[in-house]
């Protein structure tokens, strides 16, 4: 057991890691925004999923924890890798410019650990608002077809028609778009599985599932904002 | 014509004027003749290691204007020739920066650390006697080819330099892919990939975040497809000795 | 001096096998005891330590370079002969070694070249093991072509980095011993002097070029494998760092020197463009199949050569050797470049260059068959010159490239001195007056893996070796000579810097003992050497000082080496 850990934190066992965690994520990303887009379909559509969700008890649980580990592995790896970036360059460069060509160096590459840091922190707090935000109890509460449960969609709804809330988050979305750039077909990458053939197509794929799920995300808070009717 | 050229080195950085340079010139021969005006002023010349001066040695050492061997693709410093530049313009020169290539002097920098990562295993152990027949191994020619491109690496450094994160990781897979795509390097597969990724480590080199700048400024223009084979023999190599 | 070269008795097909079979052995375990010095990494001095260290000798291993794997040998571009006759064309040990006994103008020792085509295949066996990537074919197999004019196909290649390859193979091997302790692997050293105690090399004395430091080294032997010394001329296509000092020291410590002045010009190289160029860049010789060579027919002639008309054209080499045209061997295709240029008719800012005209061939082929068959040479052309080969015509002169002379050995690759063996293009016995394309990576190899192991062996097992330390006198005497040298280079502060005086010799050399020599112009060069040299150790300035980092502090002990050499080469001409 102890050999595997020292597989697993070599620099190339952290790349699995990363990689693995990594794309793990992205999937949740994508179930995610499926069930979001509930919302458009309306109040009790989007509550009656999430009522489901919670219904999944010890199943959902699981999948909480799993969630969990998989961003504290990423998180955890990706400092480590930007504290190894500093010590193994102490005197930086007075001048630093990409070739160009080949390289795949570019904004989102180069700001990953920003990027990722402050998705981390908007994760927390969407979280506590949403998981942990207000319950049955403090009258987030609807009825569909004779079952209380939470009205989420009045939580969402409140929370988008601020606009501070809806600037934030579109900018963490694009954010995310940017972390996505880079780090979905570097995942692939950094699982050994990408070669001369397969390289441009998954790096044009990442450009997609980037702008797709940035998309995807940020287009809720400005719909909500500009066209939903307040307490309908 | 005389082209002026103004040149800083860091250390401290020196401001340098380059009279009578010349645009046929190589960038190394200009260093040359801004040393030859030095030594003629009595101040110190600048030192920078270079060899063959064809682009194979693997010595030139030096980040101009920020990229590692400067702007030509798949070239060496000693490749790059001032008709790339204008009469009057400031060049910026620095030397390699890592930790696992600590500075000697001026541009000159240690890179013995690479010696000790061949060293931990980028060999097939084979005696001098012993081999069989060369034919006797087949070997498809595009496997072949392949092992070429990777063996070509000419262990400059540029790959270390240019990396965001100072990572090794172009040079040591240049070498494990090299003998992993050869049926005599499998043997030692399984232990080379592990004890040389072990080494460079040690050597203090950054991990790979797959910025692929080192693809980028390779005079060899090697692939990180050998990266991908590092990372696909480690993956072998751990499922085998967990 | 009575030379005894020792060559074994019996037929020249067997003297190998009756050496190996005579000789005497040093038992496994008496290995250990015995420290040999490798001076240089090239394709000799690595394959000799990894070798040597393999069979259990403590091998401490000398490069001058940061790295071992950045020697010269790394340059070498066409091939490696092997007479392993795969492709079935009727190639055989004897032939190689007839080709290259011809090739050589019968000037070299028969006993050492059957040898060197006897061991010609272990090397691609041995080479292939180590996982060097040599050229196939779809099969599998290994793919030879033919090369440097030869009419069988027995060279071995890896593109256009065979030197490359076979050199990091090599020092592959010679790493795998630096792990497992058997190599001290010494970097960034360069060997100063070789000490004699009791009539036998047993040591050598270097300076760590990064502190400066003079540090001795006590062996029982010491191999001499520093390569050649074309840069006596300044601009030759060695590298900056390949340089005479080591070689010219053993001979002043009485090594005797063979065939100085044997030095190989090869024709195609990329001209000179001006007093700032440093070194030369060769292009493939195939480059003559398809180009043709000429010069205008006025001397001095300064218009663009596509003005130039047909008949104001003189193509030279096809005017005067009708049957053999553009592809004249090297050396006439060499001499009569300079010749033309030395009627003024040479062309180019600095009229040392003659033109390699492709017009014909594309127009005969079209420009896409010249690419594929030149593309790489056409860029490299265009990288450095800046002119575009397939519009404007090529410029090419001749370029120092290779010394068959070195320090002479006998049959044991033992120098003059007992103890100092002399490997690869630093000794003389392999090439005679002229090597072959694809041999000089055969006989570095040759010599390093397959023949020192031997005949080391032989002379360690058949004497005794007092212990030596580094406090004898000879060490002391040594040091103290260095010291007093290095001083004195500092302590000139004159008005010229090494490099002028560098490049002035290189001239000398060049007109006068490069590729036509005559009486007047030898006696002209030794008269200009030696007020050279005189003026040298009065008005060189050395900047810097000897405690660190001093490349010109390097470049002056070695500039003055060159002028001696230089000298002995001028001389060694007239017999």
């Amino acid at each position: 057991m102890s050999k595997l850990m020292n597989y697993l934190t070599s620099s190339i066992g952290r790349k699995y890691l990363t990689g693995i965690t990594g794309i793990g994520l992205v999937l949740f990303t994508i179930v995610h925004l499926l069930g979001n887009l509930n919302l458009f379909i309306g109040q009790d559509s989007f509550n009656l999923y999430t009522y489901k969700l919670e219904s999944l008890g010890p199943l959902l649980e699981v999948a909480e924890i799993g969630l969990a580990i998989c961003f504290l592995l990423h998180a955890i790896v990706g400092v480590s890798v930007y504290l190894n970036k500093k010590k193994a360059r102490p005197i930086d460069y007075y001048v630093y410019n990409s070739a160009g060509g080949n390289s795949k160096q570019n904004f989102s590459s180069k700001s990953m650990m920003v990027t990722g840091s402050i998705i981390l922190i908007f994760l927390v707090i969407h979280v506590a608002t949403f998981k942990f935000g207000p319950s049955i109890e403090q009258g987030y509460v609807t009825n569909i077809n004779g079952v209380d449960m939470r009205d989420l969609y009045r939580l969402v709804v409140e929370k988008f028609k601020q606009l501070p809330i809806v600037i934030v988050y579109t900018i963490v979305m694009i954010l995310l778009g940017t972390h996505l750039r880079h780090g979905f077909w570097s995942a692939f990458q950094s699982l050994g599985l990408l070669n001369k053939k397969y390289r441009p197509f998954v790096y044009t794929l990442g450009i997609l599932v980037a702008v797709m799920l940035s998309i995807g995300f940020l287009i809720l808070p400005i719909w909500v904002y500009f066209f939903v009717e307040m307490g309908a | 014509m005389a082209d002026k050229n103004l040149l800083q080195i860091h250390g401290k950085f020196v401001d340098y004027t380059v009279e009578n340079a010349n645009s046929h010139m190589s960038f190394l021969e200009l260093l040359d003749l801004l040393n030859e005006q030095l030594i003629k002023k009595g101040e110190e010349p600048v030192e920078f290691d270079n060899d063959c001066r064809e682009g194979i040695c693997g010595s030139c050492s030096m980040v101009i204007n920020g990229i590692p061997h400067g702007p030509t693709k798949e070239s060496a410093t000693c490749q790059l020739h001032m008709r790339h530049y204008n009469d009057g313009d400031t060049i910026i020169v620095e030397p390699f920066r890592a930790k696992g290539f600590p500075i000697i002097k001026d541009l000159v920098v240690d890179r013995s650390a690479f010696d000790r990562i061949i060293q931990a295993g980028g060999y097939n152990s084979v005696n001098v006697g012993s081999a069989p027949d060369a034919n006797s191994i087949l070997i498809p020619k595009d496997k072949a080819d392949m092992a070429f491109d990777f063996a070509a690496c000419i262990g400059c450094g540029a790959c270390v330099a240019a990396c965001p994160n100072s990572s090794a990781s172009l040079f040591t897979a240049a070498k494990i892919s090299q003998l992993s795509l050869l049926p005599q390097g499998h043997p030692e597969r399984y232990r080379r990939v592990i004890r040389m990724v072990e080494q460079m480590e040690k050597e203090g080199f950054g991990d790979c975040s797959n910025h692929g700048e080192c693809e980028a400024v390779c005079p060899k223009g090697i692939s990180i497809d050998a990266i991908s084979i590092m990372r696909r023999e480690y993956f072998k190599a751990m499922l085998k000795n967990v | 001096m009575n030379l005894d070269s020792k060559i074994p008795s019996g037929r020249l097909q067997d003297k190998w096998d009756n050496y190996k079979n005579n000789i005497k052995l040093v038992n496994p375990n008496n290995k250990r005891k015995h420290a040999i010095i490798v001076v240089g990494t090239g394709l000799a001095g690595a394959s000799a330590s990894a070798s040597l260290a393999e069979l259990g000798y403590n091998v401490k291993t000398f490069t001058i370079l940061d790295s071992p794997r950045r020697a010269h040998s790394i340059a070498a571009q066409g091939g490696i002969n092997a007479a392993k006759n795969y492709p079935n064309d009727g190639d055989s040990i004897w032939r190689l070694f007839y080709d290259t006994i011809k090739g050589g103008d019968y000037r070299s020792r028969e006993a050492n070249v059957y040898r060197l085509a006897q061991i010609s295949s272990n090397i691609i066996d041995h080479c292939v093991a180590q996982g060097v990537p040599f050229a196939r074919e779809y099969g599998g197999l290994l793919d030879n072509r033919s090369f440097g004019g030869a009419q069988l196909s027995r060279t071995f290649y890896a593109r256009g980095q065979t030197g490359q390859q076979l050199l990091l193979g090599a020092y592959s091997s010679l790493m795998r011993q630096v792990e497992l302790k058997k190599v001290t692997l010494f970097n960034r050293r360069e060997m100063l002097d070789l000490i004699v105690i009791d009539g036998k090399a047993r040591g050598i004395l270097t300076r760590n070029l990064v502190t400066g430091e003079l540090e001795r080294h006590v062996g029982d032997a010491v191999l001499l494998c520093t390569g050649g010394y074309g840069n006596v001329f300044y601009l030759s296509t060695n590298a900056k760092n390949s340089n005479a000092t080591a070689a010219w020291r053993c001979h002043k410590k009485g090594a005797l020197f063979a065939n100085p002045c044997y030095t190989q010009i090869h024709p195609t190289c990329i001209p000179v463009s001006g007093d700032y160029q440093s070194k030369l860049t060769l292009m493939s010789e195939s480059l003559r199949n398809d180009g043709r060579v000429w010069v205008p027919k006025k001397p001095n002639d300064k218009r663009h050569p596509n003005e130039i008309p047909e008949d104001e054209r003189d193509y030279y080499l096809e005017r005067k050797y009708p049957s053999f045209g553009n592809l004249v061997p090297r050396d006439i295709a060499s001499r009569n470049a300079k010749q033309v240029c030395d009627e003024g008719r040479g062309v180019g800012d600095t009229g040392l260059a003659v033109y390699l005209d492709f017009a014909d061939a594309i127009k005969r082929l079209g420009k896409d068959v010249i690419k594929a068959r030149y593309g790489n040479l056409f860029d490299m052309y265009e990288r450095i010159t800046g002119e575009n080969p397939y519009e404007v015509p090529m410029r090419i002169y001749p370029a120092v490239h290779y010394t068959m002379g070195g320090l002479w050995v006998d049959y044991e690759l033992m120098s003059t001195i007992p103890g100092l063996f002399v490997l690869g293009e630093a000794n003389f016995s392999d090439h005679g007056a002229n090597r072959l394309g694809a041999s000089a990576l055969m006989q570095g190899l040759a010599d390093g893996y397959f023949i020192i192991p031997y005949t080391l062996g032989n002379y360690i097992a058949s004497n005794t070796f007092n212990k030596v330390d580094t406090n004898s006198d000879e060490f002391k005497i040594s040091e103290e000579n260095i010291r007093r040298e290095v001083k004195k280079l500092l302590s000139i502060k004159g008005k010229k810097t090494v490099l002028d005086f560098h490049r002035e010799l290189g001239h000398i050399m060049w007109d006068y003992v490069g590729m036509s020599r005559n009486k007047q112009g030898l006696e002209k060069a030794i008269k200009d050497i030696q007020s050279l040299k005189e003026e040298f150790w009065n008005n060189v300035y050395v900047p810097g000082d000897d405690n660190n980092l001093n490349k010109y502090l390097e470049f002056a002990g070695r500039v003055a080496d060159f002028i001696e050499l230089g000298e002995l080469m001028a001389k060694r001409c007239f017999t």
